[in-house]
């Protein structure tokens, strides 16, 4: 089988300040990759890139996703191809509705992909189901984009936001980041609920006790912009009890 | 002229009228200043205690039978405890270059209660500038939102006082401009009385060459103790050539107030519009919304669901580049 996401020597920079210093990394359909690693080594950059946020600056390598050269899309095609980010700081937007928000995402993107745009009974019927894969309340409908949203509320929309959407490829920056224990199971039985054989998540995270919940199948950890170790998911556990100094000296 | 004798005038042409009229409205037609019909100026007046159930709808039109200079002058009188709800629409029935001076007086009596809405809907040819001379006596109620969609100068001068306790007066306004439009609003509102309050919000988006110029000043006399007076200017440029001048002034002569004012110039959040794109909102889109967003803070002060909706859908077509017409009629007017 084909990787659904090919990453070779990924470099980027944002102004002459190099973040990402040669990233190689391989994803296939059905697979849950973690990321960890300390604050400032990447791991932030490297979802906006893939998202194709323009403040970065792709110096050198390449991204292949889906067989099509990724870094020549803009953000909205990666999205229509089927690229989801969350973000670790999800953008308030005051004045449009969650409802007004999601309806013109989702039929964008069923337009681009040939289909009709759902009528607005199906819609909110689809809302409301999807809302209830993170125990989201109706009320949050009307009201702004992340306006006045606790943080865990906020991430819970992020989880809400990819279930509608149905991404093939969804990567979670730091979606655990100022969860309580509750808000932490809920988002992550919703990551559990939609994932498919057909589809692959990229995990970023700090901490191990998310990946109690969402068990990847490969942990990466990256360092100074580039992965210095790639493991099973036992690694998660002996980052949890002796931290990233170990891994760091090995690798140097 | 009584509102009763103020009905739906027939004899203009079918493509002109509304075709859909607001079902919880009555029009009436000023062509080159007059009422239609009757050919007089609109002498607007409710006696007192009387309340207007319906809305009143004026549609002003120039057109090429007129004059191109054209002056006239209206009035709305609510007397004592009366109530009513105003719309009034300025147009332009052809395309010729117009240049209009219009004087509006409004009167709120004791406990008189009024809403306008004042929807500016012209060509790039129209040059209007309007002269409101608003009084508000104790306990007068006046909530009134205006719209600039359209025109190639607009000036509106707003001159309000509040000359009678616990007066209350909310002037909100929103303009767009492109091309190389030009709107301005000069708003001079002055507290002569105590414990009264006002607030004004106006928002405006410029694009292209598109330029703006907002002077407010909010002044409070010595013995207008207990005055809440708050004003707020906001611009969104859309272009790098678009200019936008605000001059928010407050002139305090009374020392137990509250007071605020605070203008902004600013661009679209790149972090919303990247925030959109990534979930599949093209970039031209995302821009539509947030701009959509920006201008419903005011949209939103209409009270009347039919016609807020009606004028969301202006505002819209407006800024997605269309001619705003509304989709009820074959002419600019809603």
């Amino acid at each position: 089988m084909k990787p659904l996401l090919t990453i070779e020597n990924l470099h980027a920079s944002i102004g002459d300040k190099e973040i990402l210093r040669g990233i190689d990394l391989e994803i296939k359909a059905g697979e849950i990759h973690a990321i960890m690693g300390p604050n400032g080594s990447g791991k932030s950059t490297l979802s906006a890139v893939l998202a194709g946020r323009e403040t970065f600056t792709v110096t050198e390598g390449s991204v292949t996703y889906d067989e099509h050269d990724l870094l020549a899309l803009t953000p909205e095609e990666r999205a229509w191809a089927g690229i989801f980010l969350g973000f670790q700081y999800p953008v308030e937007i005051p004045g449009v509705t969650n409802v007004n928000f999601m309806k013109a995402a989702v039929n964008e993107q069923r337009k681009q992909r040939g289909l009709e745009p759902l009528g607005a009974a199906q819609f909110l019927k689809l809302m409301r189901e999807k809302m209830a894969y993170v125990e989201m309340d109706n009320s949050f409908s009307g009201r702004g984009v992340n306006v006045g949203f606790s943080g865990g509320e906020k991430k819970r929309n992020e989880i809400f936001q990819m279930a509608m959407l149905e991404p093939r490829l969804a990567i979670l920056d730091e979606t655990d980041s100022g969860l309580d224990v509750d808000a932490l199971r809920i988002v992550a039985s919703g990551v559990n609920k939609l994932k498919r054989p057909d589809n692959a998540f990229i995990v970023i995270t700090h901490y191990q006790r998310l990946l109690d919940y969402i068990v990847p199948d490969v942990i990466h950890v990256l360092y100074k912009g580039r992965i210095i170790k790639t493991a099973g998911k036992e690694l998660a556990l002996e980052i949890e009890q002796k931290g990233y100094d170990w891994l760091i000296h090995e690798s140097e | 002229m009584k509102a009763n004798n103020l009905i739906y005038a027939p004899a203009l042409k079918q493509e002109f009228r509304c075709r859909v009229p607001l079902k919880d409205a009555r029009q009436v037609f000023l062509v080159n200043g007059t009422v239609q019909g009757a050919g007089a100026p609109l002498a607007f007046r409710l006696e007192e205690g009387e309340q207007l159930a319906q809305m009143l709808q004026i549609i002003a039109v120039r057109s090429a039978e007129g004059p191109r200079d054209l002056s006239f002058s209206e009035s709305f009188h609510f007397s004592r405890g009366s109530a009513g709800r105003i719309i009034l629409c300025a147009h332009t029935f052809s395309l010729d270059h117009f240049k209009t001076v219009e004087q509006t007086k409004i009167t709120l009596e004791e406990g008189a209660r009024a809403e306008f809405v004042v929807m500016q809907n012209e060509h790039n040819q129209a040059d209007h500038e309007t002269f409101y001379e608003i009084t508000l006596a104790a306990g007068a109620v006046l909530d009134m939102v205006f719209l600039s969609l359209h025109g190639g100068s607009i000036r509106n001068h707003i001159e309000a006082r509040l000359q009678g306790e616990h007066a209350a007066c909310k002037l909100s306004g929103l303009y767009l401009t492109d091309g190389d439009q030009r709107m301005d609003y000069d708003i001079r509102l002055t507290h002569e009385v105590p414990d009264c309050h006002s607030n004004q919000i106006f928002k405006g988006i410029l694009d292209d060459r598109g330029r703006a110029q907002f002077d407010g000043l909010i002044r409070v006399v010595p013995d207008a103790q207990k005055t809440e007076a708050y004003q707020a200017n906001h611009n969104l440029l859309i272009s790098d050539s678009a200019k936008a001048y605000t001059r928010p002034q407050l002139e305090i002569y009374a020392d137990d107030v509250k007071c605020s004012h605070g203008a902004t110039i600013g661009r679209l959040n790149p972090d919303e519009l990247f925030y959109m794109r990534t979930r599949g909102i093209p970039a031209a889109e995302a821009r539509v919304l947030q701009q959509m967003a920006f201008c419903n803070e005011v949209v939103d002060k209409i009270t009347s669901p039919e016609l807020r909706e009606r004028m969301q859908v202006l505002v819209e077509k407006r800024l997605r580049g269309e001619f705003s017409r509304c989709q009820n009629c074959s002419k600019n007017c809603c």
